[in-house]
């Protein structure tokens, strides 16, 4: 068969994002006879234990810039987030019938209490709210998070109807290994030539891992980066920044082609944390629950989904980030009324301050439909960069 | 010594500048404007690189950035993209070494920004949505009126009794109008009741960002309208503003040349930062 073109990937993938009936996840299931499908909502879920159990972990990221929301404002008061409201109409609307079961991480209030919500609206569904530990100890922590992970996979057993064997779990943590590899190598791609992987592209590409099978999703991404890194593309002088504050909620594709349009290239971002979300290989042998286990305790990112008691260790990640990428700058990009990002920015503020890393702040709601004056500010600050800073 | 072009799309009209600049002298070698009425921009645009390269007796490959501004930032074949209050500070200076406030009135909006004696922007801020203030607001009430746009200038200076209108909304302002040339009111005192108009909600931007002396340089459009600039002068003294107001027979080209000397100065940067952008 020969190769697709970098556009046809993007259309392909663009297709994806822009289906809210979930026809690919559909079609999946509907395959084989018995096969379930577990939705999960940001920031991160180990995706490993559902692919474990044979099911298909599909990321449900509320219902995008075009979808009229009519019945989820009914389940929240006005100044809640858009995410919620939309995965409710979503529900509702039955655009997720298919689905078997859901979780919800335990990234904010707001996520919290639409798990509660939807025990009561899909009480025949399997529904979970999944606790993550903020006390990042072996013997503290580490024992919650283990018992968590040993209900949920207690749980997916149950749904099953059979055991999950631990050889099972450890070949789908190789299967998530190589993603993980696959994700990082887009990410440094964009990296090294931002004009050849345009973010939007790679978010595209990102959002496409949300609804296929793992092993597709990482076959994708070689192909991507081989077209990619055959295609001439003009390079601009624009500006390199790292993105920060968008792992809940996404805003309109339009933004971040906004953002790029405007004159920033973005080098860096925490978009589907889920993907990137553990930093190192999963051990892939022994007792894979506490290997996942450590993983997260040990091994993943730090972001303004996750405590961090220690002020002196708080914002080195997006600092390191910043230097790792070369970036110039900063945009915090935060949802309104985003807790976990909103009361996350004025620490991260006060580091890039003391090193005199330029930023700006803006907000958004993944059906923001005005970019004239997210343009008008990205580019004002790619102006000041490029003309008044060392870059 | 660098080649840089600079192109300022704009809602109505498109003005491109082609430079060379050697240190700290700019030469500007060609320059180019239309008015879109409604045809595809970046054809024009393409149409206005050939134009001023075949001026200047240059090739493509001689140029190094060709830098948009305005609405230009989608064109494909642009180095880099300058937003408007960065060119027009730049390319005020330009014209008016003295200039420490820009005033940019264009076909859609009217902009007030602070510069410092380098160009850069201290603060900024546009009309509203509301059009009142903008080059296209002149238009209609010139179609109105039966006149031609450059006569309003003229036209606007021969006033004796002046005619106010809402300052407030172009709509009110329109009905306005209608209802004076019904009521048999010179076109002479209309238009400067406009100007007046204008001129008040143009110097309360300025106020706004805190503009208190210093030349205030017209840029964009408008800034060729004999009577605006004369009414925001006699505003500014009307209120005791210690600013003056100046123009320039090339005010139109200001975002072309400001962008075509930030491209020089980028070019000058990335050379030496070894960061030139090139084709991938």
């Amino acid at each position: 068969m020969e190769a697709r073109t970098v556009k046809e990937i993007v259309a392909f993938c663009q297709g994806l994002f822009d289906d809210l009936d979930f026809t690919r996840a559909r079609e999946w299931k509907a395959a084989v006879p018995g096969r379930k499908v577990i939705g999960y909502m940001p920031v991160y879920v180990p995706r490993e234990i559902i692919h474990a159990a044979g099911m298909l972990p599909l990321g449900i990221l509320g219902g995008g810039a075009d979808m009229e929301v009519i019945h989820g404002d009914a389940y929240y008061q006005s100044y809640i987030c858009r995410i919620p409201r939309s995965t409710v109409e979503l529900a509702v609307t039955g655009r997720l019938d298919f689905v078997d079961g859901m979780l919800f991480p335990s990234i904010c209030d707001v996520i919290r209490n639409l798990s509660g919500i939807w025990r009561i609206l899909f009480k025949e569904k399997y529904v979970r709210y999944f606790d993550a530990p903020q006390n990042f100890r072996e013997d503290v922590g580490g024992v919650f998070y283990s018992n968590e992970l040993r209900e949920f996979r207690e749980g997916l057993e149950k749904l099953a109807g059979r055991r999950i064997a631990d050889a099972e779990i450890n070949a789908s943590i190789e299967v998530y290994n190589e993603n993980r590899l696959w994700v990082n190598r887009v990410y440094d791609f964009r990296a090294d030539f931002p004009w050849k992987a345009p973010s939007a592209e790679v978010y595209l590409l990102m959002r496409a891992g949300m609804v296929l099978p793992p092993e597709e999703h990482t076959l994708l991404m070689r192909e991507y980066l081989s077209a990619a890194g055959a295609q001439d593309r003009p390079m601009r002088d624009n500006c390199r920044v790292v993105l920060t504050g968008v792992f809940c909620e996404q805003p309109p594709l339009n933004l971040i082609k906004s953002l790029e349009i405007s004159g920033c290239y973005i080098v860096d971002d925490d978009f589907l944390l889920v993907c990137r979300w553990l930093l190192e290989d999963v051990q892939a042998d022994g007792d894979p629950i506490e290997n996942l286990s450590r993983a997260f305790l040990l091994h993943s990112a730090q972001t303004a989904a996750k405590y961090e008691a220690d002020m002196e260790v708080k914002g080195r990640y997006l600092i390191d980030a910043i230097r790792r990428r070369r970036a110039d700058g900063v945009i915090f990009a935060a949802p309104s009324f985003c807790d976990p990002a909103l009361l996350d920015q004025p620490m991260m503020i006060s580091r890039l301050d003391a090193l005199k890393i330029p930023y700006i702040t803006m907000q958004y709601a993944e059906n923001s439909g005005q970019m004239q004056p997210i343009r008008e500010q990205s580019g004002t600050f790619a102006d000041s960069i490029k003309l008044w800073s060392s870059s | 010594m660098a080649i840089a072009i600079g192109i300022d799309v704009g809602s109505g009209v498109i003005k491109t500048a082609l430079f060379r600049v050697d240190g700290d002298s700019a030469e500007w070698l060609a320059r180019w404007d239309a008015r879109i009425r409604q045809r595809d921009s970046f054809q024009l645009v393409e149409e206005s690189l050939a134009y001023v390269l075949e001026k200047a007796g240059l090739a493509r490959e001689n140029v190094d950035y060709v830098a948009t501004t305005g609405e230009g930032e989608s064109f494909q074949g642009a180095t880099g993209h300058f937003y408007s209050m960065t060119t027009h500070a730049r390319g005020a200076l330009h014209l008016n070494p003295e200039a420490r406030a820009v005033l940019d009135i264009g076909a859609l909006h009217g902009r007030a920004v602070l510069i410092d004696e380098k160009g850069k922007v201290l603060n900024y801020r546009m009309t509203s949505q509301c059009a009142s203030g903008s080059g296209q607001f002149l238009e209609n009430i010139s179609r109105y009126l039966g006149i031609a746009q450059d006569e309003i200038g003229a036209l606007s200076m021969k006033s004796t009794n002046p005619e106010k209108v809402s300052s407030i909304c172009a709509v009110l302002a329109e009905t306005d109008v209608i209802n004076m040339v019904s009521r048999s009111i010179p076109p002479s005192d209309i238009l400067r009741g406009i100007h007046e108009s204008m001129a008040e909600r143009l110097i309360k931007l300025l106020k706004s960002i805190d503009v208190k002396q210093g030349v205030v340089m017209m840029t964009g459009g408008l800034a060729l309208d004999a009577g605006l600039v004369s009414a925001i002068q006699d505003g500014m003294e009307k209120q005791k503003m210690a600013t003056r107001v100046a123009t320039h027979p090339d005010s139109l080209f200001a975002g072309a040349i400001g962008a075509a000397l930030w491209g020089a100065f980028r070019h000058r940067k990335l050379k030496a930062l070894g960061r030139l952008p090139k084709a991938s």
